[in-house]
């Protein structure tokens, strides 16, 4: 039953037909949850690479051995370890976002350290030893004259002894079978609480999101990936002082310099329903007003640049530095170097066979080629 | 108008009146056509190059980036295959009733779309495997393009005699021809598969997403494997075969530059937000 290659066939076109579906049916994001990433559809390709698998085996077994029968041998085999490879890699990989302010450490087997977790049914934590740091983002990095845009220094390891490099788009580090990837970056600003004294009361990295607003143009801002907020400060579980909303317009001339926003409002109004300042709709690298949603008039705004203290009237506050927060992709996949592999392996396999069988039809000549398949059925359609 | 673009366009219209005398040579039966639609094919490829050449020294940005160019590129690279087969054997000179029209239509559609070289390439397309992807693609194209082409000399030669078409390879002949192709092509269409993958995983860290330019390149390339399998586990052979190699290369086309320059998916690079 298994080794009927009708089976194998008919696992073909639906899966086929799943794809296709897949990809004009439904947009990316839903294809993806009801198709590509659900159990009968991965089952199905199981099926798919056991049901080839076995007939090609059955078919073919005890065959002489030549180039085309060895190439298409690894062929099919690559087909299945591929798959295998790929069902092992699921069950144990592990895929998470790491968000790190240029200076700051994480510990790596901490669930909390990331944004965002996608991890094999079974995966252990306990494979993601050490911590990261991000000693640096540098922007406008080269490598042999070629922009690389933004390229990530980072440190990881245990204790002394760490590995430290440089990643970019194209160039990621490998700690221990953990991958770091480069993703995406943003500002951090380095808010300071004061008193009406100026006596320091609390410190701390403020990360911005990065809001799309037109070609090239960025609102950089406290809130939602989708809009500008304000945030109790300092959070929780230190008792807030006032609600915040950071903004920042970076200096185009000059690195981490430029003007920062504020606007600030009472703590009652969180308690009262505040869900931040609703954002003004433009903003193109000059300065744009933010805060101010027509309910809730920040109780006091204003921009200083970086370094200066802003006064809001009970507190102060400070720009005191500009840094950068990234989001680095960290993933371990076991199952890799099977699956790239295989890869290569069917290649290979492939290309042996084609040219087992030009070599195989200049031996016969040209009248017998046309009927040398074991197996094939008078040519059709051919006097 | 540049002198680049000069060329570009000189080349659509030897390929338009290549296809022209190609297609009426041969209702026609009449040689000199034939000959006259390989000769202008020539000359619209010698254009068609140099213009791909200026555009690359002129803008140090690699010139597949764009739809337009990456079907100027596929083009250029069918175009040279078929000039490789035409002087490697001349019994295949009809070959260019179904090559030059399919060439002249892309390369018309690239017309449309085409725009300024961008200044520097995205972070992401800066790596090696983009060379060996590229090379992949458009020879694995060319490939099938060409036993598109011998499949459909096939079913014009078959049951017919006299004139011509004595002058044709026989059936049997372009069935093979046809099959080595497709073998070819599918072998390079693996390439591309298999180099995607690795760049993809070097950049994004994963090397398969399931984004529609690799499920269509997926599905046209298993479509080859059918066919494969159709001849060689199944027997087919001639006609049916021949339908099917006709009908596979539309899909491929419109798999390769219909459907994932339409949607937004990492071929179109890479947003980096900032
Ligand atoms: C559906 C399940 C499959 C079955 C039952 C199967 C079976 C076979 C068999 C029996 C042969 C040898 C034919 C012979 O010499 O008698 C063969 C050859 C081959 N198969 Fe498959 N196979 C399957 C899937 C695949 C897939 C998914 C691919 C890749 C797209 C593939 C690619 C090939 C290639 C490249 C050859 C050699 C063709 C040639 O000699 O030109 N097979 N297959």
């Amino acid at each position: 039953m298994v080794s009927s290659p009708r089976l194998a066939i008919a696992l073909l076109i639906v899966v086929l037909a799943c794809c296709v579906v897949g990809v004009t049916v439904f947009t990316p994001e839903p294809a993806w949850r009801l198709i590509f990433n659900t159990l009968w559809f991965n089952g199905l390709l199981v099926l798919l690479a056991l049901s080839s698998g076995v007939t090609f085996l059955a078919r073919t077994w005890g065959r002489k051995l030549t180039l085309v029968s060895v190439g298409m041998i690894l062929f099919h085999v690559s087909f299945m370890s591929l798959l295998g490879g790929v069902v092992f890699n699921s069950l144990f990989h592990f895929k998470g976002v790491l968000r790190l302010t240029e200076g700051e450490i994480l510990p790596n087997g901490d669930p909390a350290s990331y944004d965002t977790v996608d991890a094999g049914r079974f995966f252990d934590f306990t494979r993601l030893r050490g911590e990261t740091t991000l000693v640096k983002m540098h922007r406008g990095y080269k490598v042999d004259g070629q922009d690389k845009r933004a390229a990530y220094e980072i440190a990881v390891g245990e204790g002394s002894s760490k590995t430290t490099g440089i990643i970019y788009m194209t160039q990621n580090l490998d700690y221990r079978g953990v991958r770091y990837l480069v993703s995406k970056e943003g500002y951090s600003i380095g808010v300071v609480l004061h008193d009406k004294q100026g006596r320091e009361l609390y410190a701390a990295m403020v990360p911005l999101q990065s809001l799309q607003r037109g070609e090239n143009a960025h609102l950089y801002t406290t809130g939602s990936a989708l809009a500008p907020g304000a945030f109790p400060f300092p959070p929780p579980p230190d008792s807030a002082a006032l609600l915040l909303q950071v903004g920042y317009v970076p200096d185009q001339r000059k690195e981490r310099a430029g003007q920062v926003e504020f606007f600030t409002w009472p703590v009652s109004q969180a308690v009262a329903g505040h869900d931040g300042a609703r954002g003004a709709g433009h903003a193109s690298g000059q300065a744009a007003s933010i805060g101010g949603g027509k309910d809730t008039e920040p109780a006091a705004s204003g921009k200083v640049a970086v370094g200066g203290t802003f006064d809001a009237g009970d507190y102060k506050l400070e720009a005191r530095e500009v840094r950068y927060w990234v989001g680095m992709t960290v993933r371990r996949d076991p199952g890799l170097t099977v699956i790239l592999s295989s890869l290569w392996a069917g290649l290979a396999g492939m290309t042996m066979t084609f040219i087992g069988r030009i070599v195989q039809d200049s031996k016969r000549g040209k009248r017998e080629a046309s009927s040398s398949e074991p197996g094939a059925t008078a040519p059709k359609g051919v006097p | 108008m540049n002198v680049e673009q000069v060329l570009f366009w000189c080349a659509v219209g030897f390929y338009g009146l290549s296809a022209f005398a190609y297609v009426f040579g041969f209702i026609a039966e009449n040689e000199k056509l034939l000959s006259g639609g390989l000769a202008t094919a020539v000359l619209g490829f010698a254009a068609h190059l140099t213009s791909i050449a200026l555009r690359w020294v002129t803008s140090s940005v690699t010139p597949f980036i764009t739809i337009s160019e990456s079907l100027a590129l596929g083009t250029l690279m069918a175009m040279a295959l078929f000039l490789i087969l035409q002087a490697s054997n001349r019994k295949v000179r009809p070959l260019g009733v179904f090559v030059l029209p399919v060439v002249f239509v892309l390369i018309g559609w690239a017309g449309t779309l085409r725009a300024a070289s961008g200044s520097q390439l995205a972070p992401a397309l800066q790596s090696g495997w983009l060379w060996a992807h590229i090379v992949g693609a458009t020879i694995g194209f060319s490939a099938v393009l060409m036993a598109a082409g011998l499949a459909m000399m096939f079913l014009l030669r078959e049951n017919r005699s006299g004139g011509i078409y004595d002058r044709l390879p026989s059936p049997a002949d372009l069935d093979r021809l046809a099959y080595r192709f497709v073998a070819a092509g599918f072998i390079m269409y693996g390439l591309m598969i298999v180099t995607g993958a690795l760049w993809a995983d070097q950049a994004k860290g994963s090397y398969w997403n399931w984004d529609p330019v690799e499920v269509w390149s997926l599905v046209s390339w298993l479509i080859y494997g059918i066919y494969l399998h159709l001849r060689i586990t199944m027997g087919w052979r001639g006609r049916r075969l021949a339908w099917y190699a006709l009908a596979a290369v539309a899909v491929m086309i419109v798999s390769y530059w219909g459907i994932p320059f339409s949607v937004e998916t990492f071929h179109k690079g890479f947003r980096v937000e900032h």
